[in-house]
């Protein structure tokens, strides 16, 4: 027996109760439509939509990097040496970038190639190459992750 | 975009900067032709201090059987100036740069001079050229493969089949050993993820801290056994987990962690015919 997408929602805090912290104050278009993705991922996972919840928890992974990210933009210049956010990228891109400057201080998340992955099923090519049980392999792990993403995007940006 | 008259090329913050723009450079020689592939950009020569700097970029795709040089660039191009710090850009295939890295031809001897890999994807480029540019992207010893939960497990009768089901796939984990029994029934390990950044991807210790947001972790955790297959057939139930302090796995591993805390995982092997029929 392994855990539902239901319980497994049920105990990401920050699904259900988002804070949201890490989005300034002016991007409020930016928190409404995460907030309208997160209320429609966490009615997919009660339904146990696999497929749904993999493409949206991976748009709100997206959303929630591009958000913060942006926001950052001098932090990163700063260790970097410059930095200019590009908003035409996606997922990866922004991974990479997070794991970059970031990892080591937002160790409670790990974002991995195998996120960047579930999230290319959306691509109907990619699920034909993957395992016939990805889907039910990767819901649970998208959904963990992007729980733990707000809640450390949260602490990092959020008021102290 | 940092302003000409911030950049001073002779301190470290001025090296930052030149890479930092040097690595734009080579974000925007990524995608301008689909058909080649970029694999692998390297700054070399650098010298601080100098004017005009300079970028290997070899590329996967058709052969190109010579090395094209550009004129060089400025690189604060985005910011529309024309003035310095430049850079010139030496493109090849990468078939081209291996035929003549096996004849250890002296015109490549420039490349290796005082370089730094700025970007490369490890599953286009050949084997020599990582190690001559001394890209290690996961350190030694790791074995790499695939969470197996209770369900899987149960549905599978032998390795065989477990393998047909994960080979293909991309490993999903690492472990690099830290201790084996004699008789290799039990083992333990530091845990590993691959983790890809701006320059590359990179095979490094699992974070603790983000530990509780896996399968694996959360099964073990919930009473349900879990299991690690590994390349080559390789099979191990998940024992236990240990967060441990260990400043001297910092050898073992590509990167070490600034609070030298590990995750260890302990393993006993599994032998196909302890599996349950389907």
């Amino acid at each position: 027996m392994t855990d539902t997408l239901k319980s497994i929602c049920e105990q990401c805090i920050h699904l259900n109760n988002p804070q949201l912290d890490f989005i300034p104050i002016e991007r409020g278009r930016h928190r409404e439509i995460i907030l309208r993705d997160l209320q429609e991922l966490v009615s997919a996972a009660s339904a146990e939509m696999q497929k749904t919840v993999i493409i949206l928890a991976g748009c709100i992974l997206e959303s929630a990097l591009y958000t913060f990210l942006q926001s950052q933009e001098a932090f990163i210049a700063v260790r970097r040496g410059g930095f200019q956010f590009d908003p035409t990228t996606g997922l990866a891109d922004y991974i990479n970038i997070f794991n970059r400057w970031f990892r080591d201080r937002l160790p409670g998340v790990e974002l991995r190639e195998a996120h960047v992955t579930y999230r290319h099923l959306v691509h109907f090519n990619r699920e034909l190459d993957s395992p016939q049980d990805i889907c039910a392999r990767a819901a649970p792990e998208m959904l963990r992750v992007l729980d733990r993403l707000l809640g450390e995007l949260s602490q990092f940006a959020g008021p102290a | 975009m940092a302003h000409l008259a911030e950049l001073d090329l002779t301190t470290k913050g001025g090296e930052a900067k030149l890479r930092a723009l040097l690595e734009d450079l080579v974000e925007a020689y990524k995608g301008p032709n689909p058909a080649y592939r970029l694999a692998l950009a390297v700054w070399f020569g650098k010298r601080s201090g100098q004017e005009e700097q300079n970028l290997l970029l070899l590329y996967a795709g058709p052969p190109m059987e010579m090395f094209e040089s550009s004129e060089r660039q400025p690189l604060f191009w985005k910011a529309g100036s024309q003035g310095p710090p430049f850079a010139r850009v030496h493109a090849a295939s990468l078939d081209y740069f291996l035929k003549r890295l096996l004849l250890e031809s002296p015109d490549l001897q420039p490349y290796f001079e005082n370089f730094e890999v700025l970007f490369f994807e490890k599953d286009l480029l050949d084997e020599q050229i990582l190690q001559r540019f001394n890209v290690i992207a996961e350190p030694s010893g790791l074995t790499k493969g695939w969470y197996i939960d209770a369900v899987d497990y149960a549905k599978y009768t032998t390795i065989r089949g477990l393998l047909g089901r994960y080979a293909n796939s991309q490993p999903e984990l690492g472990l690099v050993k830290t201790e084996e029994s004699p008789d290799f029934e039990h083992c333990r390990g530091v845990l590993h993820v691959e983790i890809g950044n701006e320059t590359g991807k990179w095979w490094l210790p699992q974070s603790p801290d983000a530990l509780s947001a896996t399968a694996p972790y959360s099964d073990h955790l919930s009473g349900r056994p879990g299991y690690f297959l590994f390349q080559g057939g390789a099979l191990y139930r998940i024992l236990r987990f240990e967060v441990k302090t260990a400043p001297e796995y910092a050898a073992k591993v590509l990167q070490k962690r600034r609070d030298d805390r590990y995750t260890e995982v302990y393993l006993r092997a599994v032998h196909p015919s302890e599996q349950p029929a389907a």
